[in-house]
C-alpha cells in the first residue's frame, strides 16, 4: 500500500433494491440488494494513466463514486494517498477531482461560464483567481467561444467538456475520469486523451483513474489497465506487458476474461 | 475562506434560475393579489361581529392578512429547500456540489438564501398591497419586536426545510413530512382564525406548531402596538424551538446524507 496513490482492499458494495408494495405486504422484512462490486483489490501507483474496462453493469462507476466519497462502501477499504476514503473524507474531498459521467450535472439555466464560477467558489478559489483559473480550463477544453451560452444550449459533447473542465478546476493529486470521451467528436476525443495522459500524467505528475468503453484508446493511452467483470477484478497489469508491446491486442484479452452474454446486467441480483 | 461571496453566488444561481421563468413572479403576484381581494370581501360580511376577534383589535381583514403575508414563509421553506435539493438530486448537480470540500452546513445555508429572501418580499408585497389597496391599518408598529419574531420564524422554518429535505433525500419522492405539517400548520396554526375558537385539545395541537407563535407575536407587534415585554411568550417559545430544531435538524441531515451515500440515491437513479 505504502507508494500507492490509489488502493483498496476487499471492497464490496451492494445497493437496496426499492421494493414494490406487493412485495412489501408480502415478504416485509426480506431486502433485495444488487451486488455491484464483490471485492474489489486495486493498487494504482503515482503518476499513472490508469484506465479500468469492463462491461456495461460491472461496477466502474460505482467504485468511482466509492474512491471520491459519494457513495459509501459496506465492507473492505479503499485510500486514495493514504487517507481512507470513508473516515477521512473532508480530506479525500480535497485529494480528488471527478468528471461525472452524467451530463446533466450542471444549472441548466445558467451559462457554462457561471456554471464554473459557482463551482469555482466552492473549491474555494477567491474571484480573481477564479476567473483566471476558468479561461484557463475553457480554452482547455476548447469552449471558450460558447462559455456565454446557457447550459441547456449545449451539445451533449460540449456538456461533457464542461464536466472535465469543472473537474481540472481545482489542484488535486488524483482525477477521475467516467467515459470522458464518449460523446465528443474524433478530434476533441483525441485532445482530451493527449491532455489526460501528456498533461496531465507526463507532464504534471498526476494520477489519471480513467473508466473506458474503448479499448483502442486504453491501449494508446494508458500505461496500467484493469479488467472488471461481475464486481471483480479479473486481470490488472502494464499494457505494454499484457499486450506483448503491441503484439496482442487488448480486445482479445478482453474477450478472454469477460463473457459476452450480458449476465452482467441481468445476473447479478442477489438476496441478502 | 466559504466567503460571503460563497454565499452570494448560491443566491445568484437561484435567482437566475427563477428569472428564467418570469411568468411565476407575475403568477405569485396575481396569487397574492386575488387571495388579499377574497378575504377583504370576506371580512366585510364578518368583522365586528366576533368577540375573539375583538382581542385583534376587531378587523377581520388585518387580522387574517397578517397570517397570509407570514405563512408564506412556511410554505416557501417547506416547498423552497426540499425543492431545490430535489431538483440538484435530479439533475445530477447535487453529486457536483458534494465532491467539493464546501461544507454541508454551508450547501445547506446558500441553497436556503433564495427561498428566504423571495419569501420575505413576498410578505412584504401582501402587507404593502393590503396598506394600498385594500385600506390596511396596522398599529404602532413595534419594529424591533416584529423583526426579532420575523428573525426567529425564519431559523425555525430554515430547521424545518432542513428536515424535509432530508425526507427528499432518503426517500427521493414525496415528503408527506412536509405535507402533514403544512396541512397542520395552516388549519391549527392561526393562519385564517384565531385558536382561541378551537376546542382545547386541539388548543394543545396549536401550541406544539411555530407558526402559532409566529404569528401571535408578530399580530401582537404589527396591530397591537404592544411592547417587546408582551411578547416574551411568543419570543420564548420560537427560541426554544430554533435552538432545538436548528442542531437536530442538522444532525437529520448528516445521518440522511450517510443513507443516500449507502442507498446510492444522491442521484436519482
Ligand atoms: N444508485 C444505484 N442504485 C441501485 N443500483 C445501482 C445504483 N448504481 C448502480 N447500480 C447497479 O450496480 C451495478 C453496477 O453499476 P455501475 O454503474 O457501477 O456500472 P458501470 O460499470 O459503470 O456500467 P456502465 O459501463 O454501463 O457505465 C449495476 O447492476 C447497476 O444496476
Ligand atoms: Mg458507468
Amino acid at each position: 500500500m505504502p507508494n500507492n496513490v490509489i488502493w483498496t482492499k476487499n471492497l464490496k458494495k451492494s445497493y437496496p433494491l426499492i421494493k414494490s408494495y406487493r412485495d412489501l405486504i408480502r415478504h416485509p422484512f426480506q431486502r433485495n440488494f444488487i451486488q455491484a462490486l464483490r471485492g474489489i483489490d486495486i493498487a494504482v501507483p503515482p503518476q499513472t494513466c490508469f484506465c479500468l474496462v469492463g462491461p456495461n453493469g460491472a461496477g466502474k462507476t460505482t467504485l468511482i463514486k466509492i474512491l471520491t466519497t459519494l457513495v459509501l462502501p459496506n465492507e473492505g477499504e479503499a485510500f486514495i494517498l493514504g487517507h481512507d476514503v470513508v473516515r477521512e473524507e473532508a480530506l479525500v474531498k480535497r485529494l480528488v477531482g471527478l468528471a461525472i459521467a452524467e451530463e446533466r450535472s450542471f444549472y441548466w439555466r445558467l451559462t457554462g461560464r457561471q456554471n464554473l464560477e459557482f463551482f469555482a467558489a466552492l473549491y474555494g478559489f477567491p474571484h480573481q483567481e477564479a476567473k483566471k483559473r476558468i479561461e484557463e480550463v475553457l480554452e482547455l477544453v476548447g469552449l471558450t467561444r460558447d462559455a456565454d451560452k446557457r447550459f441547456n444550449t449545449y451539445s451533449s459533447g460540449m456538456r461533457q467538456l464542461l464536466g472535465l473542465a469543472r473537474a481540472l478546476l481545482p489542484e488535486v493529486e488524483v482525477i477521475f475520469v467516467d467515459e470522458p470521451t464518449r460523446s465528443l467528436d474524433p478530434q476533441m476525443a483525441e485532445k482530451i486523451r493527449k491532455f489526460l495522459r501528456h498533461e496531465l500524467v507526463d507532464r504534471q505528475g498526476k494520477t489519471v483513474f480513467w473508466a473506458s468503453h474503448n479499448l483502442a484508446e486504453v491501449e494508446a493511452y494508458g500505461q496500467e489497465v484493469a479488467i472488471i467483470s461481475k464486481g471483480k477484478i479479473q486481470l490488472q497489469g502494464r499494457v505494454k506487458d499484457l499486450t506483448d508491446n503491441g503484439q496482442r491486442s487488448l480486445f482479445e484479452i478482453y474477450q478472454q476474461y469477460v463473457q459476452p452474454n450480458g449476465e452482467e446486467l441481468s445476473g447479478l441480483n442477489g438476496r441478502n | 475562506m466559504w466567503t460571503t461571496r460563497t454565499l452570494w453566488l448560491f443566491f445568484k444561481r437561484d435567482l437566475w434560475e427563477a428569472l428564467s421563468y418570469k411568468l411565476n413572479f407575475l403568477f405569485s403576484l396575481f396569487g397574492i393579489l386575488f387571495s388579499s381581494a377574497t378575504f377583504y370581501f370576506i371580512s366585510q360580511l364578518i368583522s365586528g361581529q366576533s368577540e375573539v376577534l375583538s382581542k385583534y383589535g376587531g378587523n377581520y381583514f388585518s387580522f387574517v392578512i397578517i397570517g397570509l403575508a407570514f405563512s408564506g414563509v412556511l410554505n416557501i421553506f417547506q416547498e423552497g429547500l426540499p425543492g431545490i435539493i430535489r431538483s440538484a438530486q435530479l439533475l445530477g448537480t447535487l453529486e457536483a456540489l458534494l465532491i467539493t470540500p464546501t461544507p454541508m452546513a454551508v450547501i445547506l445555508l446558500g441553497s436556503s438564501l433564495y427561498p428566504l429572501v423571495y419569501s420575505v418580499l413576498q410578505s412584504l408585497v401582501q402587507i404593502g398591497l393590503a396598506l394600498v389597496i385594500f385600506g390596511l391599518k396596522l398599529g404602532t408598529v413595534n419594529w424591533l419586536g416584529a423583526i426579532l419574531l420575523f428573525g426567529l420564524t425564519i431559523l425555525t422554518y430554515m430547521s424545518i426545510g432542513i428536515l424535509s429535505a432530508s425526507f427528499i433525500l432518503v426517500f427521493k419522492l414525496g415528503n408527506p413530512f412536509s405535507w402533514a405539517f403544512g396541512s397542520l400548520s395552516a388549519l391549527f396554526g392561526g393562519v385564517f382564525f384565531p385558536v382561541a375558537v378551537l376546542p382545547g385539545w386541539l388548543r394543545w395541537l396549536s401550541s406544539l406548531l411555530p407558526i402559532t407563535y409566529s404569528l401571535e407575536g408578530l399580530r401582537k407587534s404589527l396591530l397591537l402596538s404592544l411592547p417587546l415585554e408582551a411578547l416574551w411568550p411568543e419570543i420564548k417559545a420560537l427560541l426554544i424551538f430554533s435552538f432545538l430544531l436548528g442542531p437536530l435538524s442538522l444532525f437529520v441531515f448528516r445521518v440522511a446524507l450517510k443513507k443516500a451515500k449507502k442507498d446510492g440515491t444522491l442521484t436519482h437513479y
